[in-house]
């Protein structure tokens, strides 16, 4: 049955090209995490304000931007809007940190709720403006417990990275195809960049759990899958 | 003594939705009165208090604090909680900060006291509520009774005029009750005004000036404590009373 | 509704209908490979146990696209058989979205209060009836949101198989672009379809755990 002959030398002979891949999903992923990040919190802390129109809004922008699949966030960057002449590049970026910052605003929303409503008050009571309450008291602990969601969240994002290859984005996924058409190696080839996927995303989950306090919440949480 | 009363409550409602909380509520508190609430559960004492400070808002009526109207446009509320203190009956220190930093910051970020100033305050209180000795400890290490005696120092940290308690000792194990009541007696000794929303009689026949009943949102009695103890007016409050004593 | 859909809507609804068969099939097989995998884990099976955790594991740290990948180059190349597009991306969504709901069968399981496990083995019932009857039944209530959320991932995903060549909805809507290039028209348009589809099954969900969901 099996008469495949393994030969991991050209992946080997490639690495190269694997290394540049490799900088390249790791480079978009960051750019990506640090907008989604900003996105998300300004989004999330809208859908738990008081007022009711940065909810709604809040609630469309997440709707909106999630129920659209990444390939077509892609696509549009790179398509819709190619009269902007984005490098591919940038329309990844853009596509990912739309697409995932919807999901780090849930995750924030989510986790804003869940401090407790005493504290809020507490902090008030003691004639903090909302702003310092939320700064002081409500962020921080919300940091902690949205900590095990975001490293899922962190991960998740390295993944979708690898739709950028349909863009031309030479990150690992585009490399893995190029070395796939010059070597023939197509199974070495495409395990051995999931292992470094699954190395990359282990990599990014222990930095995230890195937060204090962050795992002790790891052991009650459900992972917000995106 | 000044002439302003501390806490001025004038016909106060409140509505959640479509149901009424606070009927008509009107009440005074002077310089240096400690005033306990009582009533049964629902009664609205705790929604009373916390329209007080400006936690929830109220829909007709008055409340003043020393004359500045709690509820208008234009009132600095950040400024007017600064100066009343308020204790809370889940103690809701900050979990994520030691026992010292809560005391400290809202001294540092709405007082706007340097950082060894406040500091040292907090060290003050932290001794005067016999705690000075868990100052680096955090929230979680500390036991309820513990953990009440912290959060009235951080209420004290800010020398304010007066402090409210919503039920400040409903949450905690029986033998843990005492050293919070320890604290609050003091206090009211030193001469500071309180509302205090309690079901402890003992400590508002030993220490209150006053005690309010409250029933379905409306204030039923107001009296001097010996005269509520000994004479209540209306049957409600004799009626409560008689439950509550026994035990 | 722009031009160039309607003069290629029969092809697009063609690609339309290719995107839900594609989700029904791969929510069956997944389904089912995601629960007996989360059993497998829960019940601690010595090697079946393990080799699960091994396949979740790898799943889950592994690009979707790169699963479609592997499903259409390289395990054909591998045991040296021969496969459509349109059956490689089939099993690679039902082997991607089973890891992931096994996961969440798994945490399900595991969410019913073991005082309620101890209380029904006390009563005599043996372990697999406590499973069946107990903690099954309760477990599948609970899961409801977090599965649904995965059904809705998945009708976002199988956009993912276009790449590899099936033409649902997306590929129809490249194909189409490729002969008369009209982006932004075509591309709204399926953003919308995608929106509307993914919103429904979420707002499904909602609907049924609204109703089944156990409230403790």
């Amino acid at each position: 049955m099996m008469t495949y002959q393994f030969d991991w030398g050209p992946i080997w002979d490639a690495r190269g090209l694997i290394a540049q891949g490799l900088l390249m999903t790791i480079a978009v992923s960051a750019v990506s995490l640090a907008i989604s990040i900003v996105i998300g919190l300004v989004v999330g802390s809208g859908g738990a304000s008081n007022s009711r129109a940065a909810r709604t809004v809040s609630a469309l922008f997440v709707e909106t931007m999630r129920n659209v699949p990444l390939l077509i966030h892609m696509y549009v960057w790179y398509m819709a809007f190619a009269f902007l002449r984005l490098p591919a590049f940038t329309c990844a970026v853009l596509g990912l940190s739309l697409y995932s910052g919807a999901y780090v605003a849930e995750v924030v929303r989510a986790g804003i709720g869940a401090v407790r409503r005493g504290q809020m008050q507490a902090a008030l009571a003691t004639g903090l403006t909302r702003l310092q309450a939320m700064r002081l008291v409500v962020y921080p602990q919300a940091l902690r417990i949205i900590a095990p969601s975001l490293a899922s969240l962190f991960s998740q994002l390295i993944k979708d990275s690898s739709l950028a290859s349909v863009i031309a984005v030479s990150e690992l996924t585009y490399a893995a195809g190029a070395i796939e058409g010059q070597t023939f190696r197509t199974f070495e080839v495409y395990i051995a960049i999931s292992i470094l996927y699954l190395i990359l995303v282990t990599a990014a989950s222990q930095i995230v759990m890195l937060v204090p306090g962050a795992r002790n919440e790891a052991a009650s949480a459900s992972f917000a899958d995106a | 003594m000044s002439d302003v009363p501390t806490i001025e409550v004038r016909d106060l409602h409140k509505k959640y939705g479509k149901t009424p909380v606070l009927r008509g509520c009107s009440m005074t508190v002077r310089r240096g009165e400690v005033v306990v609430v009582c009533g049964p559960s629902g009664s609205g004492k705790s929604t009373l208090i916390k329209c007080i400070n400006g936690l929830e808002p109220y829909h007709s009526g008055s409340i003043k604090v020393e004359g500045v109207e709690v509820g208008a446009k234009s009132t600095d509320l950040p400024r007017l909680r600064a100066r009343i203190g308020m204790v809370f009956q889940h103690f809701e220190l900050y979990p994520h900060m030691s026992v010292l930093d809560n005391v400290a910051l809202a001294q540092i970020y709405v007082l706007r006291r340097r950082r060894p100033d406040a500091y040292e305050r907090a060290h003050q209180l932290l001794a005067r509520v016999g705690l000075q000795d868990k100052s680096n400890a955090m929230p979680v290490d500390l036991s309820g009774g513990q953990q009440q005696r912290v959060a009235i120092a951080r209420a004290l940290a800010l020398d304010p005029q007066a402090m409210l308690f919503d039920e400040p000792t409903s949450a905690l194990d029986p033998e843990m009750i005492h050293e919070v009541l320890q604290v609050m007696d003091e206090l009211a000794a030193d001469g500071m005004t309180m509302v205090v929303v309690s079901h402890e009689m003992g400590f508002a026949r030993r220490v209150a000036d006053r005690v309010v009943f409250m029933d379905a949102g409306e204030i039923v009695e107001d009296a001097a404590t010996e005269v509520f103890f000994s004479n209540p007016r209306t049957p409600r409050a004799a009626e409560f009373l008689s439950k509550i004593l026994p035990h | 509704m722009p031009d160039v859909i309607l003069q290629n809507l029969p092809f697009l609804l063609h690609g339309l209908w290719t995107t839900i068969d594609l989700s029904l099939w791969t929510i069956l097989g997944g389904t089912l490979l995601g629960a007996a995998l989360g059993t497998i884990r829960f019940v601690r099976a010595p090697v079946l146990g393990t080799l699960s955790m091994l396949f979740i594991e790898f799943i889950r740290g592994t690009p979707l696209l790169v699963v479609l990948l592997i499903t259409y180059f390289a395990l054909p190349a591998l045991l040296g058989y021969r496969t459509t597009a349109y059956k490689a991306a089939l099993l690679g969504f039902v082997l991607f979205i089973g890891a992931y709901l096994a996961e969440d069968f798994r945490s399900g399981l595991r969410s019913v209060r073991p005082s309620l496990i101890q209380a029904a083995l006390a009563t005599g019932l043996n372990r697999w009836q406590v499973l069946r009857l107990i903690v099954a039944p309760q477990a599948m209530r609970s899961v409801i949101p977090s599965v649904f959320n995965q059904y809705v991932r998945l009708l976002k995903f199988t956009s993912v198989a276009s790449i590899i060549g099936v033409t649902e909805l997306t590929g129809a809507a490249l194909l189409v672009n490729a002969r008369q290039f009209h982006p932004i028209a075509i591309l709204t348009t399926i953003a919308i379809t995608y929106l509307v589809l993914c919103y429904g099954l979420s707002l499904v969900g909602r609907a049924l755990y609204a109703h089944f969901g156990v409230k403790t």
